[in-house]
């Protein structure tokens, strides 16, 4: 009795590592190393640097590894057609719909948050307090005055707020519907669009209310002041402004090509501070990415070695 | 011309009033009916929905045939690279160089052996290898299937109308809304971009082709005939080398096509290429990065051009033939020098790995910096500037003089007393339209008084259709009048109406700073050869620059919103105004000059009484190329924040709804195609009057 109870134990455990993939804890073996690992590189620096971490890592741990830029919405045709083996820096804010669709087809899989903590929200330049004294308060835009002082031309009578491109989503003009607030957004149709827009304003001394998110390289050289959200109903995503999880994922299969690698990716975190300060040093000293995450790994090795470990047992 | 006639016919005055009162009665129904005043949402047909059905089953049908080409050309294009990529950059420019002084001379070798330096200065040398490796690839397959289209509309007369409209298509319509579709096809990665690329370049060789077969000389055509030559040997032996020079300019022209298209292509990634370092920047709003990396492009297809002009040129056409260097020892040389490149790779591969992957030594951080400051100092001079051309430019386009003349702008606003006088001053011109005897002149002052009274975009549809329509028949006839209802009914019943016609006013205030800003340019260097010196270069790189350089600029300066768009449009546009208005001024006979000069006028007389009108068919052609400049910018300036066609594009590759991409995207071409056709129509209207 006990044999078969022991027995059906054994079962039950192989059959739930067959459906859950290796999990951690169980010995990883390398698999196919020969093969290389291929890790997208989108259009922003701090998303190079998770990737070139991770892949410095991985090739620490026994794997050849590539990178393939990939614009941030084909990358998911690549994803699908075996192109690219997986992204490090998702921001799930902006996922628009082939995410979402793949991953109810089970053809990508997410292994967890990046560890990143992302700020999402409104923010203002400090030129902006001189027009609207209340902020950081959000009730201080109701002000009339504070309204008028953001209006453009584009925009009377209301105030301009500077939103995320369209296709990212319209929380803003939500949030802007439900609290009455005197403003209008205006969707700034890229990401380069936004930073040109504050790059001028902090220039010129200029107010601007706009949404924006952190970590970023331009917060290293432009000052922005994060605004007290208005309260809204956390569960409702289109009409509320969140912070943005920040999640990495791998193509489906990754785990058992690459049972060690797939561990490692699990465990792989990286925070806003590591990353910001590495991208002063790419963006600001200009010097080569992968030196400058190069010096970053030797010099914390007690952050990672557990998960290199812990991928190895 | 007719003999103006001052009689006020009964039917004179029916085309007179015909058409405003349609305006008017619509306008009057508006406000009654809400069906006329907006295209009812229970009209409007889901035909994304459809497409993405047609293409749900086509897709699966058509990929074993497109994954295969994609394998084949992919390992083509790596073989390309990593053979470039493995070549010293030495040996690769000294080969150019070869070329280039076989095409033309000392000058040219010197400006390639220049373009080599500054690359590898710039530090993108593996990234051009790149890039180069891709036009490679795509132009000799475009100029092949130009040429093959080419050739089937020359021998299919019948064809030849439909294929014309699809090239208009294949040019007009926006890479980003077929991308999807293509990645789709051919996967992710740098073979969807050159299908692209393959796509907007097969045309101007096709073009090219025919025009220069349909015009070989009607003697050359009989005495190949007397001579008893069948079809075939007349083509090889006659026709095709009658045609050579446009066949050569076709050439050319797909080979730019293709340059500028790569670029936009690599938004898609997969190979670390000029284009992706032109976006990096672009996402950093880093002007100096999109600037280095754009000069790349710019230096290549200025020595592509070059070279491909100079080895076409007919050789009567060169006074030196004597002296050009034959091809056998130019050859060789090449040869020798890459099989040294090659050697010497091998020997010590370490260091001239080291040599090719050089980081840049030029910085142009400091424009961003210089940038900046501008903006810094200048901030107030430039909302000024802007805000001038928002409220009395911008606006009363958009809503009507009706909704953008206020006080606090104008000085005053729209009372009854207002529109009084802004009607009698209508009827006024009209009325000296019909002193003229120009009915439809006059009816179509009276039509665009009423649309700039309510604006582009509150204007009832079927009003618009009907001036449309109306348009189309007095330009270029009943067929193109068909074609124009069609198109907007498309429109319509897509229920992108309001996207179609915040694009359309875009275009329409570009065209008209375009015209205005070329057109002064455009006339002083027609009047002086310095000048047009000083511009030329400057044209050339506006026209070769990646679009997205200028983005960043206009961002600055001008912040998020249909302004800044403008201003990137209009830099790109600006180009063929300049260009036109020079060559036709410069094309009037010299002798109507001097008599103008005899009679006594002055310079600025001469210019705007004398060659202005006569070079009006030139200038015409030339607001043709500038309204098709434009609309081929709107989905890039989408990216700063315009809210038109552009904009749908994107929201449709965000939600990767190729339907919805493919819709906004046949909608796009149809502007452009109509656009193109009414203009084209009144500057043979005015070609034949004179």
């Amino acid at each position: 009795m006990l044999e078969a109870r022991s027995i059906l134990l054994a079962a039950a455990a192989g059959f739930a590592s067959l459906v859950l993939g290796p999990a951690a804890g169980t010995a990883a073996p390398l698999g196919d190393a020969e093969a290389p690992i291929r890790i997208a590189l989108n259009e922003w620096t701090g998303q190079n640097i998770t990737a070139h971490v991770a892949g410095q890592l991985l090739e620490k741990l026994g794997y050849k590894v590539q990178y393939v830029t990939a614009g941030s919405f084909p990358q998911w045709i690549g994803m699908q057609d075996g192109s690219i083996d997986m992204t490090p820096e998702l921001w799930t804010n902006n996922l628009g719909d082939i995410y979402p669709k793949m991953l109810e087809a089970k053809q990508v899989e997410p292994v967890g948050d990046l560890g990143l903590n992302a700020r999402d929200g409104w923010a203002y330049t400090d030129a902006t307090l001189a027009i609207c004294p209340g902020l950081p308060d959000w009730k201080a835009l109701l002000e009339p005055s504070c309204a008028a002082g953001l209006a453009t031309a584009e925009t009377l009578p209301n105030g301009r707020l500077v939103d995320y491109p369209a296709d990212w989503g319209t929380a803003s003009a939500n949030e802007i519907e439900d609290f009455k607030l005197p403003l209008t957004a205006v969707p700034a149709g890229s990401e380069g669009a936004l930073v040109a827009e504050l790059q001028a304003a902090a220039a010129a001394d200029k107010p601007l209310l706009m949404r924006f998110w952190a970590p970023h390289w331009l917060l290293t050289q432009v000052k922005l002041n994060w605004l007290d959200m208005p309260p809204c109903d956390p569960n409702d995503g289109a009409r509320c402004i969140l912070p943005s999880p920040v999640i990495k994922v791998v193509r489906a299969g990754f785990g058992e090509k690459w049972p060690a690698a797939y561990a490692f990716m699990k465990q792989y975190q990286l925070g806003a501070e590591d990353q910001q300060q590495m991208m002063l040093e790419i963006d600001q000293n200009k010097k080569e990415i992968g030196a400058v995450v190069g010096a970053w790994v030797e010099a914390n090795s007690a952050r990672w070695s557990p998960w290199i470990d812990e991928a190895k047992k | 011309m007719k003999p103006a006639s001052l009689s006020f016919s009964a039917s004179a005055i029916l085309g007179m009033v015909a058409m405003p009162a349609l305006m008017l009665a619509c306008l009057a129904a508006a406000r009654a009916v809400p069906a006329i005043a907006a295209f009812p949402a229970g009209w409007v047909i889901p035909v994304p929905a459809a497409i993405n059905t047609v293409l749900g089953w086509l897709v699966p049908a058509l990929q074993p045939v497109t994954g295969l080409a994609s394998k084949v050309f992919g390992t083509l294009l790596d073989a390309l690279i990593v053979t470039l990529q493995f070549l010293p950059w030495p040996a690769v420019v000294l080969a150019v160089a070869l070329v280039g002084f076989k095409a033309g001379g000392a000058r040219l070798a010197a400006l390639v052996l220049a373009a080599g330096a500054y690359i590898v200065l710039a530090g993108f040398w593996r990234q051009s290898m790149v890039t180069l490796s891709l036009v490679l690839l795509s132009v000799p397959l475009s100029a092949l299937l130009g040429f093959l289209l080419g050739l089937g509309a020359f021998f299919l007369p019948r064809l030849r109308r439909g294929l014309e409209l699809v090239f208009d298509f294949m040019q007009t319509f926006p890479a980003f809304a077929y991308l999807l579709p293509l990645l789709l096809l051919f996967g992710f990665g740098p073979i969807a971009g050159l299908v692209a690329t393959a796509i907007y370049a097969i045309p101007p060789m096709a073009r090219c082709t025919l025009s220069g077969l349909v015009e070989v000389p009607r003697e050359r055509i009989e005495v190949a005939e007397m001579s008893g030559c069948s079809t075939w040997q007349r083509l090889v032996w006659v026709e095709l080398p009658s045609a050579r020079p446009m066949l050569a300019l076709g050439l050319n022209q797909t080979t730019m096509a293709a340059l500028s298209m790569v670029i936009t292509a690599s938004i898609v990634g997969g190979v670390d290429d000029i284009g992706w370092a032109v976006l990096s920047g672009l996402r950093q709003a880093d002007l100096g990065k999109s600037l280095l990396a754009g000069l790349v492009i710019v230096l290549v297809s200025v020595v592509i051009d070059r070279i491909t002009a100079g080895l076409f040129r007919p050789r009567s056409a060169v006074g030196s033939g004597k002296n050009r260097p034959r091809w056998q020892p130019i050859l060789l040389a090449a040869a020798a020098v890459i099989s040294l490149g090659l050697a010497a790779r091998l020997a010590a591969p370490d260091l001239l790995q080291g040599w090719n992957e050089t980081r840049g030594i030029v910085d142009l951080g400091m424009l961003n910096k210089a940038l900046l400051g501008f903006v810094a100092r200048y901030s107030d001079l430039l909302d000024a500037i802007k805000n001038a051309v928002l409220f009395y430019l911008v606006l009363p386009l958009r809503v009507g003089l009706a909704g953008a003349v206020l006080p606090m702008t104008w000085g005053f606003s729209m009372t009854p007393a207002v529109t009084a006088v802004y009607a009698a001053l209508a009827l006024l011109l009209a009325l000296r339209q019909m002193a003229k005897g120009r009915p439809s002149g006059a009816a179509a002052i009276l039509c665009l008084a009423a649309l700039l009274h309510t604006g582009f975009v509150a204007f009832p549809w079927p009003a618009a259709l009907a001036l449309a329509v109306w348009a189309a028949w007095r330009a270029a006839g009943p067929r193109l009048a068909l074609f124009t209802g069609l198109s907007l009914a498309f429109v319509l019943i897509t229920g992108l109406w309001i996207p179609f016609v915040k694009s359309l006013y875009l275009v329409i205030v570009a065209v008209a700073l375009c015209a205005l800003l070329g057109g002064f340019f455009g006339v002083l260097a027609a009047r002086s050869d310095r000048f047009s010196a000083l511009l030329r270069p400057i044209n050339d790189a506006l026209q070769t620059m990646p679009q997205f350089v200028f983005l960043i600029p206009a961002l600055m300066f001008f912040k998020v919103g249909e302004f800044a768009g403008l201003i990137a449009i209009a830099l790109y546009a600006v180009v063929p105004a300049i260009r036109y208005t020079e060559t036709g001024l410069r094309n009037v006979p010299p002798s109507l000059l001097e008599t103008a000069r005899q009679l006594g006028c002055t310079p600025v007389q001469s210019t705007l009484l004398v060659q202005v009108p006569t070079a009006r068919p030139a200038l015409l052609l030339g607001l043709n190329q500038v309204v098709m400049a434009a609309i081929t910018m709107l989905p890039i300036a989408a990216t700063v924040g315009t809210s038109e066609l552009g904009q749908q594009i994107y929201i449709a590759l965000g939600k990767a709804d190729a339907g919805l991409g493919i819709t906004a995207g046949l909608v796009f071409c149809l502007l452009a195609i109509n656009l193109d056709r009414i203009l084209r129509g009144v500057a043979g209207r005015l070609h034949s009057a004179q």
